[in-house]
């Protein structure tokens, strides 16, 4: 059983090289082998999680650590979800990419080598093997992203990449503070080190790296940036995964540190709260007003990962009655995958056609395919929370959890926090409002409304082979299971939300929920009024007239977007500018320092001057007598004559003359004679002095 | 094992290197195999010696009192001198293909393997006095390569190079007559060789001494704001640039700390000192600054230097933490980074033998011409910035638990250094690797047709080094269990 734990993670990984290597031979065969390894994984996963419940795997010393796996429900679940999304991903790519044969191997290589670091983050038992495969799964999206290798791809895998690194930094700081602070990274321990913990500061400071970490990974506000960018620029079945699987990942990050770090504590649950509220606010924002099929469903992405951050701030707000958030999250993390994987496949279905994304160009693409239309449909109604569908049931779970807070709140004490809670279940109402009034408008103009020209429309109508049947398989296969989901919550969904109970340590009781009860139906109508007033506003204000023909227009100032007015002037002007003044002065500080010194005390002699003639003094007084007789001829007015000599030549002339003639002399024979007389004098002399004293 | 060994693996490339010019070669093929054959059987001697240790000291000159020229291998020793002979053979390799486009090869591999010798002899020292010489010595052989191409640029870099050099010894020269002078032991011991009660007696006086041989010895480890060399120094050919900047005489420096900080004046009566602030502040700012650098060069070989930078001081924390934990920390990153840098700058000496492109705009489209080089230089990116299952992620690790363990507030602000730091390593290392693989859809890939892979040896070098990275990435236990046992002195 804990072979299949290896067999999970690095058998996509050994999968991806031989797919690589294929490609180089035969892309039939290539194709062929890349559907092989994701259907493998995929009874692989199903096998394990059958049979494998509470086994694990600890490979010792790999990677400085050890490598730490674990099953139990809550990752089998996602294991599961993972597996399936990249089975039906996979095949979908066949026809998808086909149409883009730009680098397919080295596509299909990266594809596999994130499904094995993405099932490795998930089955991970300590936050150590987490780190690893999620830095792992970042790089290796990475190339997703840049894929296209368009301009725009190219900047939005930049954005990608630098929020990973960012981010992937940032948590391995607050897992050192971590395993410091606690001394363990193991998930199972690390609910009663905490406990015991005496330092809650650094624990909160640990706690907020982290949170930037798996925040950014699952595009949380203010770090979302890369994902409105980064999902309409991959390959669409990319974008299914990085929405649908990589998003949770972070999830799954936030997840583990708030249910075992931080269970049960209110502080660290308003925090996450007020991060989710603007997080699925501000998604649902840019989605109402985006006129681009897939970054509508991107920003629908952020939005939705709104909803399930709120449902783990409620977990922590509501402390030990939080079985309603604890299933709510979870059911809205396995809704939003799937809904994600249907949406983003259509779109795919979409651009592989039409190579276009913008509203006004795909309008009526989708009149006549019922197929697609039903799909969409099924998607776009659970996505918006309509009853039956499974959206509906996660959405009024985490709905009532914050309800149940407000009672809760407003029985005990903190009147502040009953307001804040009522004042996030307004915002709660109104996002889900807005999904649904965005999914209306995306369902309107690709599937009901007739395009702008009527002879587009009628080649998008003509168009009736526009998938393989293979390609329908996947699509329609993942839009069954969301009306499943949704028609008998007891049956499915409920099963599946006993599965996190351990993971999340629920410890209250678990009352049955009653989805179709007048007062759980309320605040989904609620949802809806507020949803079908909203698209009314849209088509009034987002649409313009024009020729007669009414075109979706982009509201969205274009300025304001957060990386290009904060992010990006901070982290390439500000920041290297502040760093380039320091390093220049650095930089220069030793040699400015030899150069002063040379400039100064160790300056050069100068190289002396060859005089012509003459010596240092002849040349010096000779200078100054001209200089004296220049100034006297000025004064009197005297002409210079015409043979005038300088006295420095004179001078020298004399010298040289001198000079001779003491040579002359001093090699005479009588000047030899002159000194010895003088010196026999000067021995006279001294003897007559010695004898004068004596 | 004879402990006249110690001195002959020293002696054999410093004799055979000076005969390379004096032989009259009929082949270029007949020295290559001469000096490769030197080499390899200098680094199996080195190898049989690290596996059957000699246990005493080989003394070659008995000056007066307790001055002596002697060898020892010991732990610290051991891992050094492994480092470099493991090195060196595949550098040597890789030199000559590399050299079948540069002048005066004869020089030029005189010279190159004289300084294994003395790469070794600093390894092998076991006192101050004989680490000094072959310190002076190091600098002395590697002007020369510096100097090699002899054009303006390499001129200056070389002046340069010297005047840090001999200013950095002059300071380190303070602190060895102060450790012969007043230490009790004259030879390299674990934990210091200074009498705690001599020491109270002048604090101040002991630490200021420190700070100046520690910055002397840093010179070589390019500390900030001692660095500027060893950018310039990038002007000589890459083997050079590769193995004595990246490693042998860098490391030696890193080296010298270690031995002057462990070894010498004690960790004990360092610690929680003020010396200790002001080294591991310097330090801390040199590790940023460094990377700094890096991101806003554009040569190629420049901004790897910058790098070098950046990492030596990352080994320096290690040192300043002052822990054996740290000591580790700081031997793994030697000896990984060793490897990382070595490997990514022969990857740049490829793309420059190879196509004359020395600027990082110019590498558009490389990744797909020059497919093995650019997959071994993107391993090596990723490894330096730290990614895990590489070996950079094992030493970062072991540096930042050495910096929390130690309970030092600086060294907490080290490992925010250490993340800014991977941070612009991905940066500066990432923006090559992404320029040579995704150049664009547009991107026309006629205009470079010209650009293949380099031949086996120089491919073979950058492989070893590449496995060596991935092996000790995924599993580098057994080398922390021996790092850790020669920190604690039981090895």
């Amino acid at each position: 059983m804990e072979g299949l734990f290896t067999a999970l993670v690095f058998f996509p990984m050994l999968g991806a090289l031989i797919v690589y290597l294929a490609d180089r031979k035969n892309g039939t065969v290539r194709d062929f082998l890349a559907i092989a390894v994701g259907v493998i994984e995929f009874v692989l996963m199903c096998m394990l999680a059958g049979s494998g419940m509470g086994s694990e795997l600890y490979i010792p010393e790999i990677c400085g650590m050890g490598l730490h796996f674990t099953l139990d429900g809550f990752r089998g679940v996602y294991g599961i979800i993972a597996a399936f999304m990249w089975m039906m991903t996979l095949l979908f790519s066949k026809e998808y990419l086909g149409g883009h044969p730009h680098h397919l191997g080295r596509y299909y290589f990266f594809q596999l080598m994130t499904l094995g670091a993405t099932l490795g983050v998930f089955l991970s038992a300590d936050l150590f093997t987490t780190f690893i495969f999620f830095e792992i799964m970042s790089f290796t999206s990475y190339v997703w992203v840049v894929q296209e290798e368009t301009p725009g791809a190219i900047k939005a895998a930049e954005t990608y990449l630098a929020v990973a690194v960012i981010g992937g930094l940032v948590l391995l700081m607050g897992l050192f503070l971590l395993q410091h602070t606690l001394g363990t990274l193991e998930m199972s321990a690390l609910l009663d080190a905490a406990k015991v913990c005496e330092d809650k500061t650094i624990l909160y400071i640990a706690g907020c790296c982290t949170l930037v970490g798996f925040g950014a990974k699952a595009g949380a506000f203010p770090l979302h940036i890369w994902l409105p960018k980064a999902h309409p620029v991959a390959p669409a079945p990319a974008s299914a995964l990085l929405s649908g699987i990589l998003t949770k990942a972070g999830v799954f990050g936030v997840l583990v540190v708030s249910s075992n770090i931080f269970l049960h504590d209110v502080k660290w649950g308003l925090l996450l709260l007020i991060l989710g509220l603007f997080t699925m606010f501000g998604g649902a924002l840019l989605a109402v007003f985006s006129v681009d099929l897939k970054r509508t469903l991107a920003c629908s992405s952020m939005s939705q990962i709104g909803f399930i951050l709120i449902g783990i701030g409620m977990q922590g707000i509501l402390g030990e009655h939080n079985a309603l958030a604890i299933r709510g999250t979870l059911l809205h993390m396995v809704n939003h995958s799937l809904i994600k994987l249907v949406l983003f496949m259509i779109a795919g279905v979409v651009v592989m056609n039409i190579h276009k994304l913008d509203l006004n160009e795909i309008r009526g693409f989708g009149r006549k395919k019922p197929v697609l239309k039903i799909c969409f449909l099924s998607g776009a109604l659970g996505i918006s929370g309509i009853p039956l569908f499974n959206g509906y049931v996660s959405k009024t779970l985490l709905h009532e959890s914050i309800v149940e807070g407000i009672a809760h709140y407003a029985e005990h004490e903190g009147a502040a926090i009953t307001g804040f809670l009522q004042a996030s279940e307004w915002i709660f109402l109104i996002s889900g409002g807005m999904t649904l009034a965005y999914m209306t408008k995306l369902f309107v103009a690709v599937f009901v409304e007739e395009n702008a020209d009527a002879s587009v429309q009628k080649s998008f109508d003509e168009k009736k082979n526009y998938m393989t049947p293979l390609s329908t398989f996947a699509i329609a296969a993942s839009a069954l299971i969301l009306p499943v989901l949704g028609v008998v919550p007891s049956l499915v969904s409920d099963k599946i939300a006993d599965l996190g109970h351990g993971f999340m340590h629920l410890e209250g009781e678990v009352h049955a929920v009653d989805y179709f009860s007048s007062v759980n139906l309320k605040g989904g109508l609620i949802s809806i009024v507020i949803g079908i007033v909203l698209y009314v506003l849209i088509r009034r204000f987002t649409m313009t007239d024009k020729v007669g023909v009414r075109i979706y227009k982009n509201c969205w100032p274009k300025w304001w977007d957060v990386e290009e007015l904060f992010y990006r002037p901070l982290l390439l002007k500000i920041l290297p500018f502040i760093a380039r003044v320091l390093c220049r002065i650095l930089d220069s500080l030793v040699d400015g320092f030899v150069l002063l010194l040379r400039k100064t005390v160790y300056k050069d002699r100068k190289i002396p001057h060859e005089l012509s003639e003459g010596s240092e003094f002849t040349h010096l007084l000779g200078v100054m007598l001209d200089w004296f007789r220049g100034i006297k001829r000025r004064i009197l007015h005297q002409p210079i004559p015409e043979h005038d000599v300088s006295y420095e030549h004179k001078l020298a002339m004399q010298r040289e003359k001198i000079m001779e003639t003491n040579m002359i002399i001093s090699r005479s024979l009588s000047f030899g004679l002159l000194l010895f007389y003088v010196g026999l004098v000067c021995t006279l002399l001294y003897l007559l002095y010695l004898g004068g004293r004596g | 094992m004879n402990t006249w060994m110690l001195f002959l693996v020293v002696l054999v490339p410093c004799i055979s290197g000076a005969l390379t010019p004096v032989i009259p070669w009929k082949k270029r093929t007949h020295m290559m195999i001469y000096l490769e054959t030197v080499v390899i059987i200098n680094s199996i001697l080195v190898w049989m010696m690290l596996f059957n240790r000699p246990t005493d000291a080989f003394t070659l000159v008995n000056f007066t009192g307790n001055l002596a020229i002697s060898f020892q291998l010991d732990g610290l020793g051991t891992i050094f001198a492994g480092l470099v002979s493991f090195l060196w053979p595949l550098a040597t390799l890789y030199a000559f293909e590399y050299m079948t486009k540069e002048h005066h090869e004869k020089v030029f591999f005189m010279f190159y393997t004289i300084t294994y010798g003395v790469t070794l002899g600093i390894s092998l020292a076991d006192n101050m006095l004989t680490m000094y010489c072959f310190y002076e010595l190091l600098t002395l052989v590697t002007v020369p390569l510096v100097m090699h191409t002899l054009t303006r640029e390499a001129i200056l870099a070389s002046r340069k190079y010297l005047y840090y050099s001999i200013g950095g010894a002059a300071f380190a020269f303070i602190g060895m007559i102060f450790i012969i002078i007043y230490g009790i032991n004259p030879n390299f011991v674990l934990g210091g060789v200074f009498d705690p009660a001599t020491v109270a007696l002048g604090k101040d006086i002991f630490l200021l001494v420190y700070v100046m041989a520690f910055f002397g010895f840093g010179v070589k480890a390019a500390i900030c704001p001692l660095n500027s060399w060893l950018p310039q120094a990038g002007v000589a050919p890459t083997p050079v640039t590769a193995l004595l900047h990246a490693v042998a005489v860098v490391k030696s420096g890193a080296f010298a700390t270690m031995r002057l900080t462990y070894y010498c004046f004690g960790t004990e009566i360092l610690r929680g000192t003020w010396a200790q602030y002001l080294i591991m502040a310097v330090v801390i700012f040199t590790i940023v600054y460094g990377c700094s650098m890096a991101v806003k060069e554009t040569h190629i070989k420049r901004r790897l230097a910058y790098s070098t930078v950046s990492n030596l001081s990352y080994i320096l924390f290690g040192v300043v933490i002052m822990t054996p934990v740290g000591l580790v920390g700081a031997l793994s990153h030697m000896i990984f980074h060793a490897f990382m840098k070595i490997c990514s700058f022969f990857c740049a000496g490829a793309i420059m033998h190879q196509t004359e492109r020395h600027y990082v705009h110019q590498l558009d489209g490389f990744g797909r011409k020059m497919p093995k080089v650019f997959a071994i230089f993107t391993v090596s990116a990723l490894a330096l910035m730290g990614v895990p299952g590489l070996c950079g992620f094992i030493s970062k690790w072991n540096l930042a638990e050495a910096a929390v363990e130690s309970g030092n507030v600086l060294a907490y602000l080290g490992v925010g250094a250490l993340l800014i730091s991977a941070l612009l390593t991905a940066i500066y290392m990432l923006t090559i690797v992404i320029r040579a693989y995704f150049p664009g859809s547009d991107f026309d890939y006629e205009s470079i047709s010209d650009v293949k892979d380099p031949n086996w040896m120089m491919i073979l070098p950058l492989v070893v080094f590449v496995i060596g990275m991935v092996v000790f990435g995924l599993y580098s236990a057994p080398i922390t269990n021996l790092l850790t046992a020669i920190a604690q002195g039981s090895f």
